[in-house]
């Protein structure tokens, strides 16, 4: 805007000098005198022998392409959007071209003002146009090819692919690996955990009989088997960096963020197609999986308090918690670094920092916080939900006889009465100081309209009307406002106490109070030494009768202390009740941190990534070069924005979702990607090695021809992969393999690797049959109640209570759990697409010395003894099968004859669980 | 486990056998583990980086993460301890003397913000501690640290530095990972990484932490982010051994010994199973290295051999109790170093929770008295040290930095008896190997407001860290996630004036 003020400065001052304004109408000839301007002044760095910012003035499509900003240099008809004026005029800090050189005159900058207005006519280039074409082959469309031709010899597809490439480097397929192996790692790969000794003992018979049938029937199984879903939700959620911790100085706990969690096991488990999971994960209020939006809120943010007052730090935090939603949906879904676009051009890929303005504009109704998801009615949360609150209305039925009663919900309290018909409410308090951020009056007929909000006509008066300090007004209970914009009343002794009245709209029936001081934080976060009290108000509260006069009817001391008294049998269903809220709050829909939804506001293109440079509007919509438009109205509420873009991403035509998703199941079948950059399929992401196997697998994925399922089944994917020979050869290394492909990238054997912290500690927890198989739900808590601003401190990371599946450990950002944090377990701060494995000295001692280990280990002895009957030698091989899914070998049984002779099987185990077998995927 | 060292001679024959690297044939980029442990995507080696240099990729083998690599080209320096100070330093009231304010104290120039991170900024407040001409360079510090004040003409100060935040755990964030976002690998995982270290008995990267617990950014500050898991910081002080350090307390010598012994031979028996595999060689390497620590991390926290004067001179039994807990972590900070542990992070503050009313720099009320409290923990234990490193020649070979994640304003807050944090200006220090003694670069302005004359940015500061080591900035890089990242991002010039 300011250009263009300036344009008009220019063009008063010409008019004040006397002399005709240039010649406005009069046609600029750009060869004589635009041409040689740019070449002398602009192309020496932007020109044929250099493109500094990738920025071409040497040809008209150049300048209407613009360099590495993002914008514009010459919009033909406006010199005020040509950013080239802009930089010639020194309006852009920083940007002031041409660089180290004198600045163009006032004459030349005037001339190509004209120029521009005048349409940028360049004679001869007036019908360039930008290629719409990209040379990334990720971006291309998939193209399923023919399955090779060596299917005679093997029969699997993938094998064909494989073998192809394999006769290419003169390599072949190993040997299959024995059906003890080929289980073990099967049943890792799917499910995360090793097989039970029981298993494999039936397996190994089985297999003995027929080996295929017996193969394919534990896969059904396994992938059957609620384990897989945990195993695989594992993956995804690393990929997103998804914790139950915002990160950053306080690091808060986001309360009941876990439901996200859960939603994605159970997402696997169900084997929801994935173009499915896709859009729920980003338009899930839409159709009734709310919780599934925690995805877009699964990156780190810093929380207002620690951003600070000053409005430019906080329009930063803003940008940069849109940066954590485009950067989860870069690295899970797209596979493209979107992120890299934010103050530029993608420095490698077709996306221009315009594309990344239009993707942020389709989440512009985003914010990290908390909300009630959007649940259908066949949601299992909400399914649970209605049946405790059948139960829950069943208890309350018995209460009515004996008047009313009270109830605690955590972020409220609610006091039940008799229905009564008036017009008018008054509460007195008794105690002289209040807080309330809200007061909420119901009535039977309609049980979820809050009759006294002042946006349903209430008349609200109060004592002490303006509240604490002036600045506390009573109109803050019936606002609609949860949070820290509180009703703050304090009364002197002799003064008169607060009470609040509300003239409602007309005459209602009312049953139900409800009363709370800070519901927001409560519902935001948790496991806080200094949480929001709930306090309990002591008050009456006064109907309106017909004549006008007030009559008490019901208060807190009549419904607690005097029925209580009254009426003691009434006790025992009070207490039902409270437990029946408390399962509520664990079993039910309950607010969760998985994303609030705000109004969306207008989206620019921020020059340089910053808030304090907006440029042009843009419209939600992909990256132009994925052909990314989408056909939204003007004014497209904020779920129809992200519905459009999860239908975008979701379609069989995009080129990237499927082949991502392959590639990814590939990585954690195989233990390297096809593309081994999996969350990168850009220029500077890895090629894939088998291009064209990659393409059938993205197609089949999404048509499939030679599989059995549905389209977009992960299931059905990776059953086809694990009955690949690939997948079931040995890993055991040669050395022609060795010479030729160290890496095992070709896979002539299967390339064994260390397992994952969750793997190993899963493992040792099912040998000494402690591990709780239980599904879902709260995470286990090995960490302190702390201060707000303090760190987390773990408090004990391995008693019972933390004896379920490590998925369910809770996951803190950057925070050291003590044990498996030195496995590359992720600190959940950037993207992980895939664990680094590395190898430290502080594994060894975590588990040489740590707590855990020391306590499994005995447990997995004792268990040993007990299922041997006493019999060391038996109780020996016990531990070699329930912790290596084999009996020791002779060798093994003498190196540890001496310990067993000692009475040391704990020790025995604390070997084994150190072990490279027992760490390794076989 | 304390035996793991004395692999018996069959399995130290398996390993030597297979000294893979030499008698395979391979390198040790050819090997299963190096991939991973090396570089995420060999594939992409041939990429363009943001800067065009070629990365420069440290050969790790396999067996020895840590093993002594070569820096990119010769330096003096081999080692680093960074002094981190938690909370941000009011620079005004230290080392940055300005005139000006004693002038303008209680006035209100125009041209300073009316609000600053906190809220509404007020007066100017003159420094709160008297500035005096120190040694032969007569460099003005205050007596606030009168302690470091005796050593200036050794130091080379850094007065025009700035930063990108107001925020502590981001400032803190930048200043040790190059980013205000969490999740990139610390400096001192970079300089392992790329480096390893000398001692092979101890962890390559130790963060000593502030007797009252971590700084805000936890963890972050000496994690690896991306990096392996092997080049994070292993956090310990003189007061508490790394995490199961110790043979549990259930278990004698022996019992312990006799695990250690059975673990070998278990895993001997694997290793005849699957040969020339680098990933079980390496995992075998790393126990014995845990071994190793059993016995070296006890002696190197047993600071019972130092002499009374060594004690005396860093304060280990005078004034406060939190400055006698970081006086012996200061003593640790030196023998660490003493036996060639390539980098000690040691912390002077911790997160707003811990100790007694004063935990960190962060002096928004009352500077006077929490700078003072905050002072005196940490002057003379840290004059000492560096003492102390000077005198026994560690400093010809060790690079010290004193650094904080950003300054304070010239200003108190309104109606306030402290100073806001400062992003436009601040100081830190460095001594010791490579680095110019006796000077000052860069200047704030007349205020101490804004970085002025020769305005460093963090990642500036950084690139010339990393410079000291020995290190290209640019050519320090690892693959993550779509790019060759580097600890300066895509920024960063070496401050040629500051280096000898």
């Amino acid at each position: 805007m300011r250009s263009v003020f300036l344009f008009h400065i220019v063009a008063v001052a010409c008019l004040m000098w006397g002399q005709p304004l240039p010649l406005v109408g009069q046609q600029v000839d750009f060869e004589r005198e635009v041409a040689p301007l740019l070449e002398d002044r602009c192309c020496y760095c932007h020109g044929e022998e250099d493109q500094e910012s990738n920025l071409r003035l040497d040809h008209r499509l150049g300048m209407l392409k613009g360099g590495d900003s993002g914008l514009a240099a010459v919009v033909p008809g406006k010199p005020e959007k040509s950013y080239l004026i802009e930089v010639v005029r020194h309006l852009d800090p920083g940007m002031e071209m041409p660089l180290d050189d004198e600045p163009l005159t006032e004459a030349e900058i005037v001339l190509l003002e004209r120029w521009i207005r005048q349409g940028a006519i360049w004679p001869g280039q007036m019908d360039a146009v930008e290629q719409g074409e990209t040379e990334l082959w990720s971006f291309r469309p998939v193209q399923r090819p023919k399955v090779p031709e060596n299917r005679t010899i093997h029969s699997h597809p993938v094998d064909a692919f494989l073998a192809e490439k394999l006769s290419e480097t003169k390599l072949e397929f190993s040997v299959p690996a024995d059906a003890r192996t080929q289980l073990r790692r099967l049943s890792i790969v799917l499910t995360g955990l090793p097989p039970t000794p029981e298993t494999t003992k039936e397996f190994i018979e089985k297999s003995a009989e027929n080996s295929e049938l017996a193969y394919s029937e534990m896969v059904e199984t396994l992938l059957a088997s609620p384990q897989f879903g945990e195993r695989w939700a594992q993956h995804w959620l690393d990929v997103i960096r998804w914790a139950e911790t915002n990160g950053s100085e306080a690091n808060l706990y986001r309360k009941n963020a876990w439901i996200y969690r859960d939603y994605v096991i159970r997402s696997f488990n169900e084997d929801k197609p994935y173009d499915q999971f896709v859009r729920e994960q980003i338009a899930g209020d839409t159709t009734g999986v709310g919780e599934a939006l925690g995805f877009l809120v699964a990156g780190p943010h810093v929380p207002s308090a620690t951003i600070g007052r000053e409005p430019t730090a906080i329009r930063q935090a803003r940008a940069d918690r849109l940066n954590e939603v485009m950067q989860t949906i870069g690295a899970s879904v797209m596979g493209v670094t979107v992120g890299c676009a934010r103050c530029h051009n993608h420095k490698f890929d077709p996306i221009t920092i315009r594309d990344y303005y239009a993707m942020t504009a389709a989440f512009e109704d985003i914010e990290f916080g908390s909300r009630h998801p959007e649940y259908s009615s066949d949601h299992p949360l909400q399914q649970r939900g209605s049946e405790l609150v059948a139960e829950l209305e069943a208890r309350r039925d018995e209460l009515k006889r004996f008047g009313g009663w009270e109830e605690n919900w955590g972020a409220y309290r609610e006091l039940h009465f008799r229905p009564i018909e008036t017009q008018g409410v008054r509460i007195r308090f008794k105690a002289p100081s209040i807080f309330i951020d809200e007061l909420e009056i119901f009535g039977p007929d309609e049980p979820q309209v809050n009759l006294a909000l002042a946006k349903h006509g209430t008349k609200l008066t109060g004592y002490p009307e303006k509240g604490f300090e002036t600045r506390n007004p009573v109109t803050r209970v019936n606002d609609g406002q949860y949070g820290t914009m509180v009703w703050r009343a304090k009364t002197e002794k002799d003064e008169e106490k607060p009470w609040v009245q509300f003239d409602l709209s007309d005459s209602k029936t009312i049953s139900r109070l409800r009363i709370s001081n800070n519901r927001e934080y409560f519902y935001e976060t948790d496991y806080l030494e200094r949480k929001p009290n709930l306090p309990r108000y002591e008050f009456d509260l006064q109907i309106l009768k017909s004549d006008g006069t007030w009559q008490p009817w019901v208060g807190t001391w009549a419904v607690n202390k005097k029925l209580a008294e009254q009426f003691p049998e009434r006790q025992e269903t009070l207490n039902e009740i409270q437990s029946l809220i408390g399962q509520l709050a664990e079993e039910g829909p309950r607010p969760s941190f998985v994303g609030r939804l705000v109004a969306p506001g207008d989206t620019y293109v921020l020059l340089r990534g910053s808030p304090e440079n907006p440029r042009d509007k843009v419209a939600p919509a992909g990256p132009v070069m994925l052909g990314g438009k989408l056909d939204l109205p003007e004014d497209s509420t904020g779920p129809q924005r992200r519905l459009a873009i999860a239908q975008w991403l979701g379609n069989v035509e995009h080129p990237l979702t499927a082949r991502v998703m392959v590639n990814r199941i590939w990585h954690h079948v195989f233990g390297q990607g096809l593309v081994s950059t999996t969350s990168d399929f850009g220029n500077a992401g890895a090629l894939p090695t088998h291009p064209a196997l990659l393409d059938w697998l993205a197609a089949e994925f999404m048509q499939p021809t030679e599989i059995q399922g549905q389209p977009w089944s992960t299931k059905s994917m990776l059953r086809l992969l694990v009955h690949s020979r690939a997948f079931r050869q040995s890993s055991q290394p040669n050395e022609r393999g060795n010479r030729l492909d160290a890496d095992s990238k070709w896979l002539w054997r299967f390339p064994p690797k260390r397992v994952e912290a969750e793997v190993i500690r899963d493992s040792i927890l099912q040998a000494s049959g402690n591990l709780d198989l239980r599904v879902g739900g709260r995470s286990y808590r090995i960490h302190n109640v702390k201060k707000t601003y303090a760190q987390w401190e773990l408090v004990d990371n391995h008693g019972p209570e933390t004896w379920r599946r490590m998925i369910y450990q809770e996951r803190m950002r950057r925070v050291d759990d003590g044990m498996f944090t030195a496995f590359d377990f992720p600190d959940c701060g950037q993207v992980r697409a895939k664990r680094p494995v590395s190898t430290t000295p502080l594994q060894a001692l975590n588990l040489m010395n740590s707590d855990f280990v020391m306590e499994q280990s005995r447990l997995i002895a004792e268990r040993a003894q007990r299922e041997s009957e006493g019999k060391s030698e038996q109780a020996l091989a016990r531990c070699f099968e329930l912790l290596l899914g084999r009996k020791p070998t002779p060798r093994e049984q003498e190196s540890c004859s001496t310990l067993l002779r000692d009475g040391e099987l704990n020790l025995i185990c604390r070997a084994i669980i150190n072990s490279n077998e027992f760490a390794f995927l076989p | 486990m304390n035996h793991v060292e004395n692999l018996s001679p069959q399995g130290r024959s398996l390993l030597n056998r297979r000294s893979f690297l030499g008698t395979a044939g391979l390198s040790a980029a050819g090997l299963g583990l190096a991939s991973v442990l090396s570089h995420d995507g060999l594939l992409a080696e041939e990429k363009r980086t943001v800067g065009g240099k070629t990365p420069i990729r440290p050969k790790i083998d396999p067996k020895q993460p840590y093993a002594d690599r070569a820096p990119h080209f010769e330096s003096t320096a081999k080692q680093v301890l960074v002094i981190y100070l938690p909370g941000a330093v009011s620079h005004v009231d230290t080392f940055d003397y300005k005139p000006e304010l004693f002038k303008l104290d209680g006035k209100k120039p125009p041209g300073l913000p009316s609000v600053t991170f906190e809220g509404p900024a007020g007066n100017i407040a003159k420094p709160f501690w008297e500035f005096k001409p120190r040694g032969e360079t007569g460099k003005r510090t205050s007596e606030l640290l009168p302690h470091l004040a005796r050593q200036v003409d050794d130091f080379c100060f850094v007065h025009s530095l700035s930063t990108e935040t107001s925020a502590h755990p981001q400032g803190e964030n930048f200043m040790n990972t190059g980013f205000t976002m969490e999740g990139f690998p610390s400096f001192g995982s970079w300089v392992t990484y790329a480096l390893g270290t000398e001692s092979q008995e101890l962890p390559a990267f130790v963060a000593i932490n502030d007797p009252r617990g971590l700084a805000r950014s936890g963890k972050n500050n000496f994690g690896n982010g991306f990096l392996p898991a092997a080049f994070q910081g292993t956090d310990f002080n003189a007061k508490n051994p790394p995490n199961n350090l110790s043979r549990p307390s259930t278990l004698n010598r022996g019992a312990d010994r006799r695990t250690v012994d059975l673990l070998q031979r278990l895993n001997e028996q694997h290793l005849e199973r699957y040969p020339q595999d680098a990933d079980l060689a390496g995992r075998i390497a790393s126990y014995e290295l845990a071994g190793r620590m059993q016995t070296s991390v006890p002696a190197v926290m047993d600071l019972t051999r130092e002499t009374q004067q060594t004690l005396k001179e860093y304060g280990v039994e005078t004034g406060s109790s939190l400055k006698q807990e970081y006086a012996k972590n200061c003593i640790l900070a030196r023998r660490l170093i003493e036996q060639g542990v390539r980098v000690v992070q040691l912390f002077n503050g911790s997160d707003p929770s811990g100790g007694n009313g004063i935990t960190n720099w962060d002096s928004h009320a009352n500077i006077l008295k929490t700078h003072a409290m905050q002072a005196e923990i940490m002057d003379q234990p840290t004059a000492a040290l560096i003492a102390d490193m000077r005198k026994r020649g560690l400093l010809d070979h060790t690079l010290v930095v004193w650094a904080t994640e950003f300054g304070r304003m010239p200003f108190l807050q309104a109606n306030g008896t402290g100073r806001d944090h400062n992003p436009n200006a601040f100081t830190c220090f460095l001594t010791g190997a490579g680095v110019k003694a006796g000077t000052s670069y860069g200047e704030s302005d007349e205020f101490g407001f804004k970085a002025a004359v020769n305005p460093v940015s963090v990642y500036d500061f950084n690139a010339t860290l990393l410079n000291l080591m020995g290190l290209d900035h640019e050519r320090l890089t690892y693959y993550h996630n779509g790019l060759e990242r580097r600890l300066t991002n895509v920024h960063g010039k070496v401050i040629q004036d500051v280096l000898l």
